[in-house]
């Protein structure tokens, strides 16, 4: 896997404040619960290390205002009907029938909903930027791509908008987009990393329930807080190996 | 019977055609391979720089700080320390690129705040969530129009004066909400019955049946104790002592309805009391703490009241 | 159960996607024909020898048309070609297209060399198109036939395989998408290269009936006979493994049973269940297996096969469309469906698709004046 050991200038660090840094920093506070990475076990500390980008979304935090939704629209302007990011809201019922809605209208506000439920949860999803990502290996002419820094992109100059990648990404996170026709999808916000600032998601999330950080970073916000709590990846058995980790994640989400 | 010989020469041109075809149509292949492809992996390796070079709308915390450090200072110290600027304000590229002269929004009304604090199923019970006509009920707003920001500066909504980061680590309080999501008439009453759950009252047992009989015993302890949970098993739990954090409920106004909570005229009322008029150190409760409830006493240590929660 | 991601909401592949495999296939199953002709020396074929050879071909012109139609940059196409990245199933798609058209091309070119020079030896702009065809070399004698013949039936056999390729790859395209419950399964390349011949040799009757019926020919009764047992005997593997695939899932009951379960019922079941089995699949069956177990009139027997072969040309379209489309109708959140119905005007609307389903007949009628493709068909007496 992966070593890491890079400083300062990353989005995880930005000048926010980070009560989740506080969390993790206080041993008085944190409890392993037995889910340790071990991509993060291996720092050399020799050098430079390129950063290996991924996402954590903590769904005990997320309360469903989608600021998220807005700001990834504003900062990638994202065309209408289209999501490179969105909240669903998952809502079990007491007989166990689940029932999950997405706030897809202009404003991203969800409708009230019917009380009287087991439980009830939110739970931000974007692209996974999978280690193995299927969309790169359908790309029939390599317009779909994984930087060195572990983000899958678009080569929009170069994409015939097939739509291959459309159908064969698990997770719903491709769509062609209405006015480019080409394939289109979550970036990390790339342009925004190369600046050393965080997406646009993680900067107006309120709740600190989305988190992205350098997996090579042992020190990072993310590398500790995956080795404190119990996470859940989606669809792992699609060998997608996404890098999208869901901290406290309900059984029912797919 | 002399047979002809079988005779290929006319077959030559043919395939020779198209074997020049695939010779022209591999050199223009070559031609055609963008510049950068197959330098970094089977893409063009131009496109990583194109994806870097589109300009970022939402700027960031520091970039807003350089203009309104006043505003982002005020910020930091309370319950909205976390919230980036744009989130609120939307994106500001535009608003710095005018020189600070529009292009930013300034959200009005109550939705902007309802967004994230109206009472909505699925949201985590340790969230500040409030039924809009409830609220104004409680904190005696006759006016349904009358905005959140009558009372709640939005860089300052509680006037915590505290930074929360350094606020008192606190074992998880938890609300009835934490396992009833959907339930959206909760009450201070645990039914009888109920398994027991870890609540204020267990530590602090003389300070909460002291509260019981004076007048604030309509809120929750956590209304002005504001608790806000950090991991599965510990918050920090926050005293607002600031005397504008009283004044939230407690200072007069036109949109007061009639039983609105006791008001007071702000400034005067200090002004009225000649020996605190100058001393700003002095607070609300230092008057009026028998309004609320007793002092912590020595009985108040864990342990005082038995877990079982029987008392109900 | 009624949620789909919300980039889901609009299905991606269109009617076009739907008509592009329903081309190839009737590319590939004419062929197959053809080769029965003139590799496995099928001779009661010969009647439709040299019209599933250039039908093969006109289909394979237009195949690509409903896929530039479907691209959302048609002007990249190339793209596949220049940058293939051959992790990709449809990457190959260029190179097998294009291994294929000149396989086609030049097998028509030495089938048809001697009809060709007959044309050219005309007058007119249409003899001047066969000279250039014929690349100026109006020389034959029986050497160069002998020639001809032994490269077409070499060509003929490179064909077969490519044929299977070319068509089965479209299955696997679909077969190898882990992320889709409905298409994920190795059967699928199977499934696509049956249903392939089925519905190419269906067009092939359809077409020859209609031709002959317009042109007041005499049907070459021991072909029909012919293909009608080769139709039935394909058929009844494509239906065969069609179901097998779907019966097993179902029957194992395991967890995408339970969306793909609902799919049939909620969202397949006219076109799939009813349509698809019972009507266009049961009807062309027994009246197929009639005609092959049985000797009936041939006046009736014609008109039974006719139908028989129509329907089944509706039963591939359909097939392809409960492939195609309904795969996309389930979430892959399994928790809903969403729903497509094409447009009739759209860039990717019906009319489109009836316009490029239409046209290959009309340049089979040029082709036909150019060379003709019937050139033992007789009068009715």
């Amino acid at each position: 896997m992966k070593t890491r050991n890079r400083k300062s200038d990353r989005p995880d660090e930005s000048r926010r404040h980070l009560l989740k840094l506080l969390a993790a920093g206080s041993g008085l506070l944190v409890f392993p619960l037995g889910s340790l990475p071990t991509r993060a076990s291996a720092a050399d500390g020799t050098g430079e290390r390129p950063p290996y980008w991924a996402y954590a979304v903590d769904t005990t935090r997320c309360m469903g205002c989608c600021a998220c939704m807005r700001a990834c629209r504003d900062e990638n302007g994202v065309p209408k009907g289209v999501f490179r990011t969105w909240v669903e809201r998952y809502r079990i019922d007491l007989d166990d029938e689940v029932h999950v809605d997405v706030a897809m209208h202009d404003d991203f506000v969800f409708a009230p909903a019917p009380g009287d439920v087991a439980r009830a949860f939110f739970v931000p999803k974007l692209c996974n930027h999978c280690e193995k990502s299927v969309c790169n290996q359908v790309c029939p002419v390599g317009a779909a791509y994984r930087t060195a820094d572990g983000v899958v992109l678009v080569d929009a100059e170069h994409c015939i908008g097939c739509g291959y990648c459309v159908q064969a990404c698990p997770y719903g996170s491709r769509f062609i987009n209405p006015e480019s026709h080409v394939a289109d999808k979550c970036t990390f916000c790339y342009h925004r990393l190369a600046r050393g600032l965080a997406p646009a998601c993680v900067l107006t999330c309120p709740r600190e329930a989305r988190l992205f950080g350098d997996l090579n970073d042992p020190q990072s916000k993310l590398s500790v807080l995956l080795r404190q709590r119990p996470y859940r990846l989606l669809k792992p058995e699609l060998g997608t190996h996404p890098k999208c980790y869901y901290l406290g994640l309900d059984r029912e989400v797919v | 019977m002399d047979k002809k010989p079988t005779s290929y020469r006319h077959t030559i041109w043919p395939f020779a055609l198209i074997g020049a075809a695939l010779v022209v149509a591999l050199v223009a292949r070559s031609q055609l391979v963008p510049a950068s492809f197959g330098d970094a992996g089977h893409f063009r390796a131009d496109a990583i720089e194109e994806a870097r070079r589109i300009a970022p709308r939402h700027l960031g915390q520091s970039d807003c700080e350089e203009c309104h450090d006043d505003v982002a200072h005020l910020h930091d110290k309370d319950a909205h320390a976390g919230v980036a600027c744009e989130t609120c304000h939307g994106p500001g590229a535009d608003h710095v690129a005018a020189g600070g002269d529009g292009g930013i929004q300034r959200p009005a009304g109550q939705q902007p705040c309802l967004v994230c604090h109206e009472l909505m199923l699925a949201r985590p019970g340790d969230f500040a969530q409030i039924v809009p006509a409830e609220h104004y009920r409680l904190v005696g707003v006759g006016d349904e129009r009358t905005e959140c920001i009558a009372c709640h500066d939005p860089h300052e909504p509680l006037f915590m004066d505290h930074d929360l980061r350094t606020a008192r680590l606190h074992p998880l309080i938890h609300r009835c909400r934490d396992c009833h999501a959907g339930r959206t008439d909760e009450t201070m009453a645990r039914p009888a019955g109920h398994p027991a759950i870890f609540q204020c009252d267990y530590c602090h047992g003389e300070i909460a049946r002291g509260f019981a009989d004076r007048p604030h015993h309509r809120m929750r302890c956590a209304t002005c104790h504001l608790f806000f949970r950090e991991s599965e098993s510990a918050g920090r739990i926050l005293r607002d002592t600031d005397p504008r954090f009283c004044l939230l409920c407690h200072r007069g106004a036109e949109f007061r309805s009639s039983d609105a909570p006791p008001s007071i005229d702000w400034p005067d009322h200090r002004a009225d009391m000649a020996e605190h008029a100058t001393d700003l150190t002095k607070r609300c409760i230092d008057c009026h703490q028998d309004r609320i409830h007793p002092l912590r006493t020595d009985a108040a240590a864990p342990g005082d009241t038995p877990r079982g929660g029987k008392e109900s | 159960m009624d949620f789909v991601f919300p980039n889901e909401l609009n299905v991606t592949w269109t009617v076009m996607i739907v008509l592009y495999p329903y081309i190839t296939g009737l590319v590939a199953g004419a062929f197959i024909v053809s080769s029965l002709y003139h590799v496995f020396s099928r001779t009661e074929l010969k009647a439709v020898a040299r019209f599933s050879l250039a039908s093969a071909f006109v289909f394979l012109l237009f195949a690509p048309l409903p896929l530039l139609m479907h691209l959302g940059q048609p002007q990249r196409a190339f793209n596949i070609m220049i940058t293939p990245n051959f992790a990709s199933a449809m990457a190959g798609f260029g190179f097998i297209y294009t291994a294929y058209l000149l396989v086609l091309v030049l097998e028509i070119w030495f089938v048809m060399r001697s009809s060709f020079i007959e044309r050219a030896r005309c007058r007119g702009g249409v003899a001047a198109l066969c000279r250039l065809i014929l690349l100026g070399n109006l020389h034959e004698d029986e050497g160069t036939r002998r020639a001809d013949h032994k490269i077409a039936r070499f060509l003929a056999g490179v064909g077969i395989p490519l044929a299977c390729l070319l068509h089965g790859y479209v299955g696997f395209l679909f077969g190898s998408l882990k992320a889709n419950p409905w298409w994920s399964t190795p059967l699928m390349f199977v499934i696509f290269i049956f249903s392939a011949i089925v519905s190419g040799i269906a067009v092939l009757i359809f077409h020859y009936m209609v031709v002959a019926r317009l042109n007041g020919w005499k049907l070459d009764q021991p072909c029909i006979r012919s293909l009608t047992g080769y139709l039935w005997g394909f058929m009844i593997i494509a239906v065969a493994l069609e179901l097998l695939e779907v019966l097993s899932i179902a029957y194992k009951q395991t967890e995408e049973w339970e969306v793909l379960g609902m799919l049939i019922r909620r969202k397949l079941w006219i076109s799939y269940v009813i349509l698809q089995y019972l009507v266009f699949s049961l009807i062309p069956f027994l009246l197929l297996g009639i005609n092959t177990l049985f000797k009936l009139r041939d006046r009736l027997a014609n008109a039974m096969i006719w139908i028989a072969a129509t329907m089944l040309l509706v039963q591939v379209l359909l097939m392809r469309w409960n492939v195609v489309v309904g795969g996309q109708l389930v979430s892959k959140s399994m928790r809903g469906f969403t729903d497509y119905l094409p447009g009739v005007w759209e860039k990717e609307g019906l009319a489109v698709a009836a316009a490029i389903f239409t046209l290959p007949f009309c340049i089979l009628w040029l082709f036909n004046k150019i060379v003709p493709l019937f050139p033992e068909a007789k009068p009715r007496t």
